[in-house]
């Protein structure tokens, strides 16, 4: 395995890293994925992405995922009298690496522009550095604007996906209930949701799961006593 | 417990805060937006703007802070155009790639970062740049008061051309209300009238827009005066009957109280009760 890195740069590295985590992510929250798409090797890597002169094509590294059957099923609320037949709430994503120096307001609404226009319904954007403040306000109000795609878009930097936090071992795992199950809970414990502890949706693991608000995560703790122990946390 | 109308009231006036404060700061980011691609005409003359688009400007940049027109510059930057808004052409381009770059000045040779230099198309544009900055308001524009952002004035050469525009200040419509029959009802219509319009006036004066959240609430800090009624004839205070005036709230102290009883005092006490 060194001896396999020192072939590549260390940009190639850092980038193959990252969109590694990324594969891993969309699979996570439930994209169709396939085995051998999130653990592509660094040759592989460097073969699909890499240019001649050792440095990475950022627009090779672009992909789209279709949410597969199960997550579009938790991601659907239960039929009720009013809405029969409800759609799911979730749809195509859109991954892009940005190959920009710094990335602002132009690059942000052009980003959603191309969402809106290939008809997707999330996006993710990764960046090389962090967006600008107006750029990061834009986003934080585009939710509800006709302006970007329905679900909203994400921004990710990649130093941040260079590691799984996942996969470290103090974190716990999480896993998203539907609403159904939510109901399910609330009418178990007989509470009102508000009543339930809460987890930010900027907390970097609510982030990788892309939780909105109003959702609840199941955290699955090992326990000395008990051997695991539940605790529920809904996103604000 | 149950939410009184008083609570409900004091709720919705923060919500109305906050709401506010929110609209501000999506007036500021589409006016970020709107200046970015701005101005319009290639051949625009930053030193001799159009008057259309130097009003354009000066409106959009009043409700900014210093901080929003730094992010203006920086997102105008990242589009690879001269930081000042007025200006068409691209920003200025260093002479090689390096991180940082030798700059002679007047107080000598300074090391400064390529990103400073490449901010500007000219020394010109970010005079007239900066004149603008220093004069917007530390103050958030949703806490401001009205008047104060008002005017920003720009450094042009043609300043000519500008129409020193004054907001129009319009009174109320007077429309006549219907005469009433009573005159005394008619008086008391004519006083809650001239109270509206007074109210409406200072609000005005407060830089509020109508259909705009209102900084005095009026619902929540009402004034209600209370008339005294006299009930019986005043009287004057007097000293209550049988307490000194060392009682401290009605307890009179022993030491006091001693030096009134004991009159039989005298120095040679201390051997009254010795035998003999």
């Amino acid at each position: 395995m060194a001896d396999e890195r020192e072939n590549y740069s260390p940009n190639l590295i850092r980038m193959w890293r990252a969109f590694r985590t990324t594969k891993e992510m969309c699979r996570d929250r439930g994209y169709e994925m396939l085995e051998e798409d999130y653990q592509i090797s660094l040759s592989a890597f460097a073969a699909k992405c890499g240019r001649q002169d050792g440095e990475v094509d950022r627009s090779q590294m672009n992909f789209s995922c279709l949410p597969s059957a199960e997550m579009a099923k938790k991601y659907t609320a239960p039929p009720t009298a009013k809405n029969p037949d409800p759609q799911p709430d979730i749809g195509k994503i859109w991954v892009e690496f940005n190959g920009d120096e710094n990335v602002g307001l132009k690059q942000l609404r052009d980003y959603m522009a191309h969402l809106v226009d290939g008809q997707y319904y999330s996006g993710v954007m990764v960046t090389m550095k962090p967006m600008t403040g107006m750029a990061l306000r834009l986003l934080r109000g585009a939710a509800g604007i006709a302006e970007g795609p329905k679900g909203g878009v994400e921004v990710f930097v990649e130093q941040d996906l260079l590691v799984n936090i996942t996969k470290h071992e103090l974190v716990p795992t999480h896993v998203l209930l539907s609403k159904e199950e939510k109901d399910h809970l609330l009418k178990r414990y007989r509470l009102k949701e508000t009543q339930l502890p809460r987890i930010q949706v900027t907390d970097p693991v609510a982030k990788y799961y892309g939780l909105r608000r109003g959702q609840v995560v199941k955290i699955i703790r090992h326990s000395e006593t008990a051997g695991r122990y539940a605790s529920y946390r809904w996103a604000i | 417990m149950p939410a009184t109308q008083k609570q409900r009231d004091v709720a919705l006036h923060h919500a109305d805060i906050i709401e506010q404060r929110k609209r501000v700061e999506k007036d500021v980011l589409d006016a970020i937006i709107d200046l970015m691609d701005f101005p319009e005409a290639r051949n625009a003359d930053p030193q001799r703007p159009s008057p259309a688009d130097a009003l354009r400007f000066r409106e959009a940049v009043a409700i900014f802070q210093p901080s929003d027109y730094d992010a203006l510059i920086e997102e105008r930057n990242i589009a690879a155009k001269c930081g000042y808004a007025l200006c068409p052409r691209p920003k200025r381009k260093a002479p090689s790639a390096a991180r940082k770059h030798f700059i002679d000045t007047s107080k000598g040779v300074e090391i400064v970062d390529r990103r400073v230099l490449e901010v500007w198309c000219c020394d010109d544009c970010a005079r007239r740049a900066l004149f603008v900055k220093v004069q917007l308001s530390e103050e958030p524009a949703w806490l401001r008061q009205g008047g104060f952002a008002g005017d920003i004035e720009l450094m042009v050469e043609n300043a000519g051309e500008h129409p020193r525009t004054l907001p129009l200040r319009l009174k109320g419509s007077s429309s006549a209300p219907p005469k009433p029959a009573d005159v005394e009802e008619h008086d008391a219509a004519l006083a809650w009238q001239a109270r509206d319009d007074a109210l409406a006036d200072l609000a005005v004066e407060r830089g509020e827009k109508p259909g705009r959240l209102s900084k005095a609430n009026r619902e929540l800090v009402q004034d209600k005066i209370r008339e005294r009624v006299a009930t019986k004839a005043p009287e004057p205070p007097s000293l209550p009957t049988h307490s000194s005036h060392m009682a401290i709230e009605g307890h009179v102290p022993r030491t006091s109280r001693n030096e009134d009883d004991d009159e039989d005092d005298d120095g040679q006490d201390w051997d009254k009760h010795l035998p003999g």
